[in-house]
């Protein structure tokens, strides 16, 4: 017993021990929790304007640096992310992907989602190297592979240099080692946010991405898939977390409005009322287990709160101010089915047009049995309008036909700027500062001299309102056209607009896509207003659980827009062109040399005296009757000629006189033209 | 395009591994903004199916998907940048597959509606890949019209090659969807897709009763397979060599041991496609066979009506009468061609 009691005591001495290195080093992840990688989901909710319901879902995952990680080891961060930085030592960098067109009138354009997270359509990458200047574009065009690869889209059209350019200045993440392409006409699909979702420590399994049913998602409006990269180098700042991967996803869908509408057949205004799965049809079962934390926000726009409030004081039911009440989400003018953990009031808002509200969901408290599936009623019909950028850009194109064209922008006031007028009034020359950027492809040829500046219909010198301006001219298939440029327009501007013109080029019969006819793209140009922050300020009620998508909406960032994308019909060659000709000119020659060399080679009297010949040998019958024939055929000269000799001789003569003629036309032709 | 997704699908199914497919589509169907079920795609009527899941991964798409980029892949001469995914990883013991379907003719297939890929590129590239020692073996299928013409020049060893249709027969397609507009499927893919969904990974069918499986009634055309390259009985391959991966598992008493089984070799299947819009003569629907055949003669008298006249003058070329004619022609033929270039030299 002795013997069988000893081993077992000491595996017992050893299993105290493993479990208090456990318990040990758990502590120390509690400790050390900025040190650990680490991964948050939210989702934020948010009902437009346009009987539309925004979806705009935020995972983060971020390593520590790799110095403090030991290398190459990941638990919760990508490692194709991670080796992807290490290789190209990229600093920064956007990838889109985008579907429809975020509309700026309807669905707002000042907050943090409509400018930073509305993008062209098609494809748009940016990407900022830690490397040697004339490493750059190695580096890019090998990050251009590199992602088509993990993407599953064709990326690496951008790695040709007509497709790409470095903004200077203009573009915000302003560096030298930026570069920026798009591809405006690339299909986005489920292949595309397949291998973004694998990204993610729970892919599309567990936690909120349970909601990503791909052809609810791609049903919607709008549909913008975005990832951003952070990588900040370990030796400058240490207490920074090495890389931070932003996966955005945001989504503009129509809420069935049919269950609405039996329920209020009459009230037609009314605004559609939605569900998680009545739109994605799934509901969320349980947070991502890997996630830190994982949250839903229900947004409330500043302008609707007013508008609500105002309804409220009207029915004068609640004495108290509701806004602060914490029964808010019992109002009359809508119902939620859950009820929210926590109400978060936007701070100091700039536009002072009143404080949007963001009501909280913690998924956690929610399991299988009890699926989180928020749902939201409309009471009473409601409108509003969402915030506006300070100027509502457009672009378009002008003239016609296959040669020359201009393309124009045009700025035009919103309301909003209205409100600015008094904020920026102390200041006695009340300036609106707007940078555009633009990129042309080659076989757009600008003339940058013809630029021409509008304001308030009426054209001004160009020297009078761009403050700055850097352009660099297309070359013809080495690289595009870009111009960038700081405008300076008066507050109280009613609407800008410029135009600059342009003649069309012409490619090389190989250049042409194979869907020539439909036309070439002119990708967005980007409108920014860096005297305009969009950032929304809530306050956090714990500072341990900080929420990284309240973190993004804090920073300041300038107000962006993206204009539309223009299509150029360029004039495309026939293309079975070639092919037609070649086959006319080979049949002609065939033609000409095949018989002239049968008319020179060919001795047709030999031949035919060879054939008689051989008769002859053959049967002396034939002979006599050929011989016969031919004495009966000499006695009488008259009747039709069926002599075979006779006839050839005849072409024979006729040939030689043909081309004799033709010879002496040539040598007169000759003659007349020297 | 529902053709190479349901190939793709089966393969899948099959046991064959995303890392080891390259699918080639030319149009994105499934997201278009026409396409009334947005992310999906249907083989058939029914639409039970969709083909377009959740986990497709496509490695060339849109302008990607040309002839240079397609022998590219198979002859493995590719930029240094270009990721791995992308390429044809294959050896001396793969058994590749090639699937392609798309719009044919004599002696070519179609890309995009612009370029062709002919028979002779196709040989160039599997005789380039034997050399570069890239497959053991290869069975290409091609669902085109006339499509044993593209098989006409295949010299190599080890190649097998299958097609939907023999020379001057046209590829039907199956049924149509009225629902979404276009007809999904073709007859020869979706037989082929009918055998093989009567089997699983452990089946042992050969790839004689695959080829034995095709009714030209139904399939309205003969499929034609040419085996003269390929050296082992047809009998005795089962169609997993080449459709789907069946790891052979080893049992071992001792540990680690099992890293040194045998390795049953890789399958690789490559799938193009061709841009299928627009797809009058080959997608057209046929409900009644008498119609069916009226159209087939149709095609083929417009064929025989511009054959005519080129075969009648090639036969008057031969007689001596005709000689002075010729003649004739030629001369005047000269006098412009004298003219310009006298034109042009002067």
């Amino acid at each position: 017993m002795g013997f069988l009691q000893r081993p077992f005591v000491v595996l017992l001495l050893i299993l105290t021990y493993q479990l208090l290195q456990c318990l040990v080093a758990f502590g120390s992840v509690n400790e050390g929790d900025q040190k650990q990688e680490q991964f948050t989901e939210e989702l934020l909710l948010k009902p437009l304007p346009d009987r539309k319901v925004l979806a705009h879902f935020h995972f983060q995952s971020s390593a520590p640096p790799s110095a403090a990680n030991g290398r190459r080891h990941h638990h919760l961060f990508p490692k194709a992310i991670s080796q992807l930085i290490q290789k190209f030592q990229v600093k920064e960098m956007e990838l889109s992907f985008t579907q429809g067109r975020w509309n700026y009138e309807s669905w707002g354009g000042f907050d943090p989602i409509a400018s930073s997270n509305a993008k062209p359509p098609g494809v748009e990458l940016w990407a900022v190297f830690d490397v040697a200047q004339d490493q750059i574009d190695a580096s890019w065009k090998n990050l251009t592979h590199a992602l088509s690869g993990l993407f599953c889209a064709s990326i690496n059209f951008l790695e040709s240099t007509t497709t790409y350019s470095s903004p200077e200045w203009s573009f915000p993440p302003a560096s030298g080692n930026l570069r920026y392409g798009t591809l405006p006409r690339e299909a986005v699909c489920t292949e595309n946010l397949t291998p973004w979702l694998k990204l993610l420590p729970c892919r599309d399994k567990a936690g909120l991405s349970v909601l990503l049913d791909r052809p609810s998602i791609y049903r919607g409006y709008y549909h913008s898939q975005r990832l951003h990269l952070t990588a900040r180098g370990s030796g400058s700042k240490e207490m920074d977390s090495g890389i931070v991967l932003d996966q955005t996803l945001t989504v503009v869908l129509q809420p069935s409005s049919r269950s609405a509408g039996m329920v209020h057949a009459s009230e037609t205004h009314i605004q559609p009322s939605w569900s998680l799965s009545s739109m994605f049809g799934k509901q969320v079962i349980g947070k991502c287990v890997l996630a830190k934390s994982s949250n839903v926000y229900l947004q409330l726009d500043s302008s609707l709160v007013v508008d609500l409030k105002h309804l409220q004081k009207e029915n004068e039911k609640s004495p108290t101010d509701s806004l602060t009440s914490e029964n808010f989400w019992t109002n009359p003018s809508f119902e939620l089915s859950a009820n929210p953990d926590s109400l978060l009031i936007e701070e100091n808002s700039l536009h002072g047009k009143g404080l949007s509200v963001l009501y909280k969901f913690q998924v956690e408290n929610y399991s299988e049995s009890e699926p989180f599936d928020l749902s939201f009623t409309w009471k009473i019909p409601v409108i509003w309008s969402c915030q506006q950028a300070p100027l509502h850009a457009s672009r378009f194109l002008m003239g016609s036909g296959n040669e020359r064209g201009a393309i124009a922008i045009s700025l035009k006031s919103t309301q909003l700027n209205e409100g600015f007028i008094g904020f920026n009034a102390d200041n006695e020359r009340c300036e609106l500062r707007v940078d555009i950027f633009q990129v042309v492809p080659w076989y757009v040829k600008v003339y940058f001299h013809s630029l021409q500046v509008f304001v308030d219909q009426q054209p001004k010198a160009v020297s009078d309102v761009i403050e700055k301006i850097r352009v660099s001219p297309s070359k013809d298939k080495v690289s595009p056209g870009m111009m960038e440029m700081v405008l300076k327009l008066p507050c109280r501007v009613k609407s800008a607009a410029l135009t600059i013109d342009f003649d069309k080029g012409f490619l090389h019969i190989d250049e042409y896509p194979p869907d020539a006819n439909q036309g070439f793209d002119i990708p967005s140009a980007i409108i920014s207003f860096p005297n305009f922050h969009a950032s929304m300020d809530f306050p956090e009620d714990d500072s341990m659980n900080k929420s990284s998508l309240l973190s993004k909406f804090k920073e300041k960032s300038p107000v962006m827009s993206y204009t539309e994308v223009l299509l150029v019909p360029l004039t495309t060659p026939d293309f079975s062109m070639p092919y037609n000709v070649i086959t006319i000119t080979c049949t002609v020659f065939a033609l000409y040399f095949g018989s002239l060399l049968n008319v020179l080679r060919r001795r047709v009297a030999e031949e035919e005296r060879f054939l008689k010949d051989k008769a002859a040998n053959k049967t002396g019958g034939l002979s006599v009757m050929l011989s016969k024939l031919s004495t009966k055929l000499r006695g009488r000269p008259w009747e039709p000629p069926h002599s075979v000799q006779h006839s050839s001789s005849f072409i024979n003569s006729k040939l030689v006189f043909k081309v004799i003629l033709v010879a002496g036309l040539a040598v007169g032709w000759q003659y007349f033209f020297s | 395009m529902a053709n190479t997704l349901s190939l793709y699908r089966t393969v899948k199914r099959l046991g064959i591994p995303d890392e080891r497919i390259i699918l080639m589509l030319a149009d994105d169907m499934a997201c278009n903004s026409r396409n009334k079920y947005p992310a999906q795609v249907f083989n058939n009527e029914n639409h039970r199916l969709n083909l377009y899941g959740d986990n497709v991964e496509v490695d060339y798409r849109g302008y990607e998907v040309t002839v240079e980029n397609f022998l590219r892949v198979l002859t493995g001469r590719h930029e240094t940048a270009v990721p791995r995914s992308k390429r044809l990883l294959s050896d001396e013991g793969s058994h590749i597959l090639l699937y392609m379907t798309g719009h044919g003719g004599d002696e070519f297939l179609k890309f995009q509606d612009s370029e062709e890929l002919q028979s002779h590129d196709l040989a160039d590239a599997v005789k380039q890949m034997k050399e570069k020692l890239r497959f053991k073996e290869l069975l290409i299928m091609v669902d085109t019209c006339q499509a044993a013409t593209l098989f006409n020049q295949l010299q190599s060893p080890g190649v097998l090659a299958i097609g939907s249709s023999m020379k001057g027969e046209n590829s039907y397609s199956h049924h149509l969807d009225s629902d979404v507009g276009v007809s999904v499927v073709d007859r020869f893919t979706y037989y082929t897709l009918a055998f093989f969904e009567r089997l699983n990974i452990y089946d042992n069918a050969s790839l004689s009763s695959l080829f034995s499986s095709y009714n030209p009634n139904m399939l309205m055309s003969t499929a034609y397979y040419r085996r003269d390259l390929y050296q082992r009985r047809l009998e005795e391959v089962p169609v997993t060599n080449f459709f789907g991966s069946v790891m052979e598992t080893i049992h071992t008493d001792v540990a680690y041991k099992a890293l040194s089984r045998k390795d049953s070799g890789k399958f690789e299947a490559k799938i193009s496609l061709d841009q299928s819009v627009g797809h009058d003569e080959r997608r057209t629907l046929i409900n009644i066979k008498e119609d069916d055949e009226i159209h087939n003669i149709e095609t083929e008298g417009q064929q025989g009506d511009t054959k005519c006249p080129w075969s009648t003058f090639l036969k008057n070329l031969q007689n001596a009468e005709y000689v002075e004619s010729l003649v004739n022609y030629g001369l005047v033929a000269m006098l412009p061609f004298l003219a310009v270039s006298t034109w042009l030299f002067h």
